[in-house]
């Protein structure tokens, strides 16, 4: 539903975006990962049609977004970072007008009026002109537009921002359930949001691809050697002493700010195979009370911030 | 036609639920009926030829004011991207939002008329003339709106889109007047031919000249095509 193809964005010599190439197929839900200025927006507004790509192909729905632009923008949905409304419009005015643009059939346009505004929970403010709306309904809004007309693909550029918490499940809902039968390019700084609703993460960073899998997937391929934590109660440089000579430890540092009273906190790197935590749970429990003993498991935040920070580093090297 | 029509509906939507419309429109009807009462009323002169004149200035400071915000406010508004992201060719945009302000044109003018019916209960004035009058009022007026809208394009700013445009259109309006200076006939024949007040003069006098209507139609249309390439080129 959406192909790009070694496509790359340069503004005069500057290249923003370098040979990036992934797809989203229908009934898939992939999340966009990247700090700011990562390139995210800019990918998205090529896949949306608002630019053009420098080189490479940017395909949606089976259109060369090059030459077939028209064709290809009915069939897409895009919310924007910001919002595209019309501050002195009301809402119901604002929603004909996409729809009509959008070339939904003149008879349909109540329809499929109605349809957004339930789902996007607009009852209430229908009538209201854009400008007296919260931040949380003007972002509905602007999800309500990008659902008109039924576009095979949905474009999203950060929607759950500035939401509250109750929004935000609720505007997922509305995604995942769209996502079932549609493509979504949901770009986001969320991370569990990735984790609840996408099937695939791709990770953006200095216009480049970092990596593209699904949240498992990436998790598992980290490298980060697994963790392991302790709490126990006893003299903090024994116990360091203890934990260090287990076969398989490869460091251990006591935690002072996880550290309580007489129980003390120590993190373990450790390799990754299995019998480590039973060899250290035994040294610890044979001569003091061993409260807590837990394998941390990477998370999405640390594979994350590690394809960012190493591609950073490897920039800086280069 | 159905992006085009949509385009000119949110426009018209737009004029009507903000202050800036009904401004232009007061102060157009206020001036106009200031131009009426003094150069005829009080004159007691029965022609329209002052009052178009005078007509034809205001137009030109006014006009921008309307246009400002054509393009200005989409950059501004950061609606730009649902435009143009949205199955509308650029042509549909910049026609649709044209016609937009045409129609205001269009309705500040034929409220004028409240003006014709004294002009026409105690006086004798020659109706042909004055609806030829009118008639060249409207094509300047489109021709100015045309050059509004391009220059609300080129910039996110509104007040320098009506900035920049009134000196072009006021350079228009007053080319006519360097006719005299100019040395060999062909410039003064350019001189002439290029200005907006010359051409209307013609209007005014009941002269409806089909090489004059064309002049300001091809303006409009020179406008109207650089601001449909320009948003092209954008993208």
């Amino acid at each position: 539903m959406i192909a790009l193809e070694s496509v790359s964005k340069r503004y005069g010599s500057k290249a923003i975006i370098h040979d990036v190439s992934f797809s989203v197929e229908k009934g898939e839900i992939v999340g966009f990962l990247g700090p700011n200025g990562a390139g995210k927006t800019t990918t998205m507004r090529m896949i949306a049609g608002f630019t053009t790509a420098s080189s490479g192909r940017v395909s949606v729905a089976g259109y060369d977004m090059a030459t077939q632009n028209d064709q290809a923008a009915r069939k897409i949905g895009y919310l924007p970072e910001q919002p595209p409304l019309y501050d002195v419009l009301d809402v119901s005015a604002y929603l004909r007008f996409v729809a009509k643009a959008k070339g939904v059939p003149r008879a349909s346009i109540p329809g499929d009026l109605d349809r957004v505004i339930q789902a996007c929970k607009l009852e209430a403010v229908v009538k209201r002109e854009i400008y007296k709306l919260s931040k949380g309904y003007r972002q509905r809004v602007g999800l309500a537009q990008a659902l008109l007309g039924k576009p095979e693909v949905l474009l999203l550029d950060e929607p759950t921002a500035g939401l509250d918490p109750g929004q935000i499940q609720e505007t997922r809902e509305v995604i995942r359930a769209f996502g079932a039968d549609h493509a979504v390019l949901l770009s986001t700084h969320i991370l569990p949001e990735v984790t609840l609703i996408c099937r695939r993460v791709a990770i953006i960073n200095h216009g480049r691809l970092l990596a593209i899998d699904s949240p498992a997937g990436l998790q598992q391929a980290s490298e980060q050697t697994n963790q392991v934590s302790l709490l126990v109660t006893g003299p903090a440089d024994a116990l360091r002493e203890a934990v260090l000579s287990v076969d398989g430890v490869k460091s251990a540092t006591v935690r002072k700010d996880a550290s309580r009273g007489e129980m003390v906190a120590i993190d373990c790197q450790v390799e990754a195979r299995d019998g480590v935590e039973a060899a250290i749970a035994r040294a610890v429990a044979a001569r003091w009370s061993l409260h807590r003993l837990e394998r941390q498991q990477p998370t999405l935040e640390n594979v994350f911030l590690r394809y960012i920070n190493e591609a950073g580093a490897d920039r800086e090297a280069a | 036609m159905n992006g085009t029509l949509a385009v000119y509906q949110k426009e018209l939507a737009t004029y009507f639920r903000s202050p800036i419309a009904y401004f232009v429109i007061a102060v157009f009807l206020l001036g106009t009926g200031y131009f009426f009462i003094y150069n005829i009323f009080l004159t007691g002169i029965g022609t329209m030829d002052q009052t178009f004149q005078n007509m034809g200035i205001l137009l030109i400071t006014l006009m921008p004011v309307l246009t400002m915000r054509l393009f200005s406010g989409e950059y501004s508004g950061r609606t730009m991207e649902l435009l143009v992201t949205l199955p509308l060719k650029p042509w549909q945009i910049v026609l649709g939002k044209y016609l937009g302000a045409v129609s205001i044109l269009v309705l500040m003018t034929a409220a004028t008329a409240i003006n014709l019916v004294p002009l026409f209960l105690y006086g004798n004035p020659e109706t042909t003339t004055i609806l030829s009058g009118y008639l060249g009022f409207l094509l300047l007026g489109m021709a100015c709106l045309a050059i509004g809208q391009f220059f609300s394009a080129l910039t996110q700013n509104q007040i320098v889109a009506a900035l920049i445009t009134v000196p072009v259109l006021l350079g228009f309006w007053f080319i006519g007047h360097l006719q005299s200076f100019q040395a060999t006939e062909f410039m003064r024949a350019l001189f002439g031919y290029l200005s907006f007040s010359v051409q209307f003069g013609d209007f005014i006098r009941g002269l409806v000249r089909s090489e004059a209507a064309i002049f300001y139609l091809i303006v409009s249309a020179i406008a109207l095509t650089l601001n449909t390439s320009y948003l092209q080129w954008r993208r």
